[in-house]
């Protein structure tokens, strides 16, 4: 039923709000601030100037005309970080071939997607929205903080790092197994062979190309001398290669995520993070190890054949282990409930409240390279705060407001007041309408 | 094979036909229009004036009293009548007839290639013109003398044309060739790109190798020694004068992210781009100072749009009021733009929502200038057209009133100093009796033989709209009304490459439309029934 009532309820009013410059003034009053990284101050305040953090403490005092919120009574928390999700685009996988990684989801954003909303409701202020997982070597992907209202380009957060999708095992493999044209590879092996010959390619690329620029610099350099044909498709691979942009694998079984880890070193690039990573508990020490992260569901698992062995133990198992672990949403729907999921990992594991929330907050902040300016609430990072009514770990609670930058975007209290007004006037429309036909 | 044979006959017929019908046009006449008022666009209104036209062209213009009329020229009276400048819509797909293509298909087991498609960048929508007369005479009555015909299939679709609507001669109607590339934001079906995303990255590929490709020919042409020859590529070849040489880019642009991905563009690659469609340009106004901009009267928000996810009552305010003033948005930022037809299925639809954008906001004058002069100048076109003054081509329409005002007909059209008459819309219209919305088989019965025919129609009040598919494909239906019982419409067909236009007369019923197409050298009947409609 929600999720018919959001779009439907999210409110005229809400459509228009104006367009402003993001960065406002704000003081948050007397919350239980929870900075994930400095402890918890049981009584404290907030203040916002211009969408930085200026002082977090007690009894700040509200410089002349900046808006306070009172949060007597409730947890104020960084902003949620949803590390893996496919929110906020019009598509999601450039199915026709198997290997494209000059596509990018940047060039397909949707400002206007409701779903950015569902985000705030649960807290969430800033999202990696990403390519699909139905190529082998998908497409860039792009970070986006959930200002609804404001233009794509608004969203972007530019100090993220850029990263590329890739994925193994069934979806790749399956992709479009029951289609007319059913496309190599159908097979694990498939799938890492694949990559592998376009990484192969794309380091002669490089090399073509570093080859072509040190003669192009020597004095010596003769005038005919015509560059190599610049390839989008291998430019995004040899970026991987430089080093410009970090990969993000979809990888369920421990077997091929070893395998991937092997390319890597093969090849010398960067993976940031698995994504789903069932089996991860089987290799915790060896992804710790390489200092790769997961981004995975809590305690969904068993739902295809990779996921059979997938445990909710492994969050909290492998953050003990040293991974650094976040909790994403993959869609438009559990995205309003990451704390939830996260709570979890204190039931199933063992974490600690500290450690739970990191999960949702500083842990994906420092997987998408974000850490300086979110993911906790210290002076100087960005205003990014969801307030909860009860602690954010706590089965019970639910996100009251959503901040960004200074702005409020999701006001609970407001939003419910003005679908109220909204279903009064419908009712009442419908009663005049009535009243007519009589 | 019965068909066959028939088809055979058929053919002998409809070439016949074809040999009788066939009408020419005169152009080298001498016209003086008197006593009408003038309104000159780029200049200054004249109360009672003249235009003399000879051979094509405005000889000369001016107060009544200045003006010698020409003794070898016909006289036109139009008092009380207005005269413009005829009106320029620069996007439309009229007269275009796609061949139908095989989809693209992979074979099982073949390993993924860089299969591309949607690029006709060398293509010309010249080759691909079949004029109607039946369509000509519907942008007449609108008071459109010229066109921008762009070809609309594929990302590269191809290369536009700007026509003027003299005749039903291809060569003849030519203003300028190879005005623009039209590109649009589409996908392929099956084969890369199948997504936008993909579209983008072959977009900007495709430029970056027209980039090389035309430094690699320049290095090879300045001293071929020593040089690779680069392989010719006629689709970079023709891609090249867009890309190095700044020869205009038109983007289709369906929705907001598409202007802005078009911006990118233009601004990655330095392109002269024009943005056509647009009909959500206010909405991303701030970015669009310095664009040509070719907005689209089309009013519908398109599926991604805010507006039509929110419900009906707001989509029926974006659709009634919120699009509609886009124009007059623009306007008030201070943007200029074109008007065009693009997206409406209807002529008569173009002066309609002019009508409405002017409600919504949009100066008059400003209205007229988005489909005279500002087009005329964003296709280099103003020193010829656009507007009335001495030495630009006749395009002249004679108006019953102030253009834009909802009782105003277009009495008279020059185009080219050809002169058209409009006919007159039928006066006594009964209300419909029935409607006539929906699928229809039958069979045409000619004196050759009889033909298989399966219509599609629909209905808007008087207004009959639609199509006839038979062997042949498929044919528009125009001009149709529904009085009472009687119905009335006409076709342009296009047979073997040539078209005939026919005139059906005849009685329709619930389940039943029986009567005569007449053609210039004789008719056939047709008897079609209502196919029903599945109840699921």
């Amino acid at each position: 039923m929600k999720k018919k009532i959001i779009p439907i309820f999210l409110g005229f009013s809400l459509l228009f709000i104006p367009v402003l410059a993001s960065g406002q003034n704000l003081l948050i009053k007397n919350g239980t601030i929870l900075t994930v990284t400095k402890g918890t101050i049981p009584r404290g305040d907030i203040l916002i100037i211009n969408g930085i953090i200026k002082k977090i403490g007690e009894n700040i005092e509200a410089p002349e005309g900046v808006k306070t919120v009172d949060a007597s009574g409730k947890y104020v928390v960084a902003g949620i970080i949803d590390s893996h999700t496919h929110i906020a685009i019009t598509a999601g996988n450039e199915s026709s071939e198997a290997i494209t990684p000059e596509v990018s989801v940047r060039d397909v954003l949707n400002a206007e997607d409701t779903a950015i909303y569902t985000a705030l409701s649960g807290g969430v202020t800033m999202v990696h929205t990403m390519h699909g997982s139905g190529n082998p070597i998908g497409g860039q992907n792009i970070v986006l903080k959930m200002k609804w209202g404001l233009s794509a380009e608004e969203m972007i957060v530019h100090e993220a790092y850029r990263t590329l999708k890739f994925a193994l095992g069934e979806n790749p493999k399956q992709s479009n197994f029951f289609t007319a044209t059913p496309r190599y590879p159908q097979s694990r092996m498939g799938v890492n062979a694949i990559i592998r010959r376009e990484l192969l390619k794309a380091k002669n690329y490089k090399e073509q190309w570093d080859r072509y620029l040190k003669a192009k610099k020597s004095k010596k350099s003769a005038k005919n001398l015509i560059p190599p044909r610049k390839n989008l498709r291998m430019e995004a691979l040899a970026d991987l290669l430089r080093g410009k942009m970090l990969a993000r694998c979809h990888s369920y079984r421990a077997d091929e995520t070893l395998e991937f880890i092997n390319l890597s070193k093969e090849f010398g690039f960067k993976i940031a993070c698995f994504e789903h990573a069932s089996e991860a508990f089987k290799i915790a020490k060896e992804l710790a190890e390489e200092g790769i992260g997961t981004s995975v569901f809590l305690d969904s698992w068993a739902y295809k054949i990779e996921a059979y062995e997938g445990i909710a133990y492994s969050a909290g198992f492998c953050t003990k282990k040293g991974v650094l672990v976040s909790i994403n949403s993959d869609s438009s729907e559990r995205i309003r409930r990451l704390f939830n999921d996260a709570a979890k990992s204190m039931k199933y594991g063992g974490l600690t409240e500290e450690e739970a929330l990191k999960l949702v907050t500083i842990n994906p902040a420092i997987q998408l390279g974000v850490e300086k300016i979110a993911g906790s609430l210290e002076v100087g990072k960005h205003g990014d705060i969801a307030i909860f009514n009860e602690h954010p770990m706590s089965a019970y609670t639910r996100c009251d407001m959503t901040i960004i930058e200074g702005k409020i975007y999701f006001d609970r209290a407001q939003y419910l007041k003005e679908r109220e007004e909204e279903e009064k006037k419908k009712a009442e429309k419908e009663k005049k309408k009535k009243g007519e036909k009589k | 094979m019965k068909t066959k044979k028939f088809l055979v006959l058929f053919y002998f017929f409809l070439a016949f036909l074809i040999l009788v019908s066939s009408s020419s046009t005169y152009a080298g006449s001498v016209y003086a229009i008197v006593n009408c008022k003038v309104v000159p666009v780029a200049s200054s209104a004249i109360d009672k004036g003249v235009i003399i036209i000879r051979d094509g062209l405005i000889v000369s213009l001016g107060p009544s009293e200045k003006i010698v009329i020409p003794e070898d020229a016909e006289v036109i009276e139009a008092e009380g009548l207005i005269a413009y400048p005829g009106l320029i819509d620069a996007h439309t797909n009229l007269f275009l007839e796609l061949p139908k293509e095989e989809p693209a298909q992979r074979q099982r087991g073949m390993a993924p290639q860089e299969k591309e498609t949607g690029r006709y960048s060398d293509l010309t929508v010249f080759k691909l013109l079949k004029p109607k007369k039946t369509t000509i005479g519907s942008y007449h009555k609108i008071g459109v003398t010229t066109v921008l015909v762009a070809p609309k299939k594929g990302i590269f679709a191809g290369q536009s044309v700007l026509l003027n609507l003299n005749g039903e001669k291809a060569e003849a109607m030519v203003v300028k060739n190879s005005v623009a590339l039209q590109i649009n934001f589409t996908r392929a079906r099956g084969v890369y790109p199948a997504t936008v995303m993909g579209t983008m990255a072959l977009l900007r590929q495709s430029f970056l190798d027209a980039k090389h490709y035309h430094s690699h020919k320049s290095l090879y042409a300045s001293s071929s020694k020593g040089i690779k020859r680069p392989e010719y590529d006629p689709f970079l070849e023709a891609l090249v004068p867009f890309i190095l040489e700044r020869k205009p880019i038109i983007f289709t642009c369906n929705n907001q992210e598409d202007i802005k991905r078009a911006l990118r563009l233009i601004d990655e690659f330095k392109l002269n781009g024009f943005l056509s469609g647009a009909n959500e340009a206010w909405r991303v106004a701030d970015y669009l100072k310095k664009t040509p901009l070719f907005v689209s009267l089309h009013f519908k928000p398109p599926i991604t749009s805010i507006y039509v996810n929110k419900g009906e009552e707001l989509k029926e305010k974006a659709e009634k009021e919120i699009y509609p003033a886009n124009a007059s948005n623009l306007y008030k930022s201070g943007i200029r733009f074109a008007l065009t037809s693009y997206g409406l299925t209807k002529a008569s639809d173009y002066l309609k929502n002019i009508q409405k954008a002017i409600k919504a906001g949009l100066p008059k004058e400003e209205a007229l200038k988005a489909v005279t002069i500002h087009p005329a100048q964003f296709l280099g076109v103003n020193n010829i057209m656009g507007s009335l003054s001495e030495g630009k081509i006749a395009n002249v329409i004679l108006t019953s009133g102030e253009i834009f005002e909802e009782k105003t007909r277009v009495k008279r059209i020059f185009v080219d100093g050809v002169m058209f008459k409009i006919k007159k819309p039928p006066e006594k219209v009964k209300a419909p009796a029935l409607n006539l919305a929906g699928k229809w088989e039958g069979t045409v019965i000619s004196p050759m033989g009889e033909l298989d025919v399966t219509m599609e129609l629909e209905q808007e009040e008087n207004e009959i709209l639609g199509t006839i598919t038979s062997n042949f494909g498929i044919w528009e239906i125009s001009d149709g009304i529904l009085s009472g019982n009687d119905l009335t419409f006409t076709i342009s067909a296009t047979i073997m490459g040539e078209s005939i236009d026919m005139e059906f007369s005849g009685k329709a019923e619930e389940d039943l439309i029986e009567g005569t197409f007449s053609f210039s050298s004789g008719s056939a009947e047709i008897r079609v029934t209502r196919v029903p409609t599945s109840g699921f």
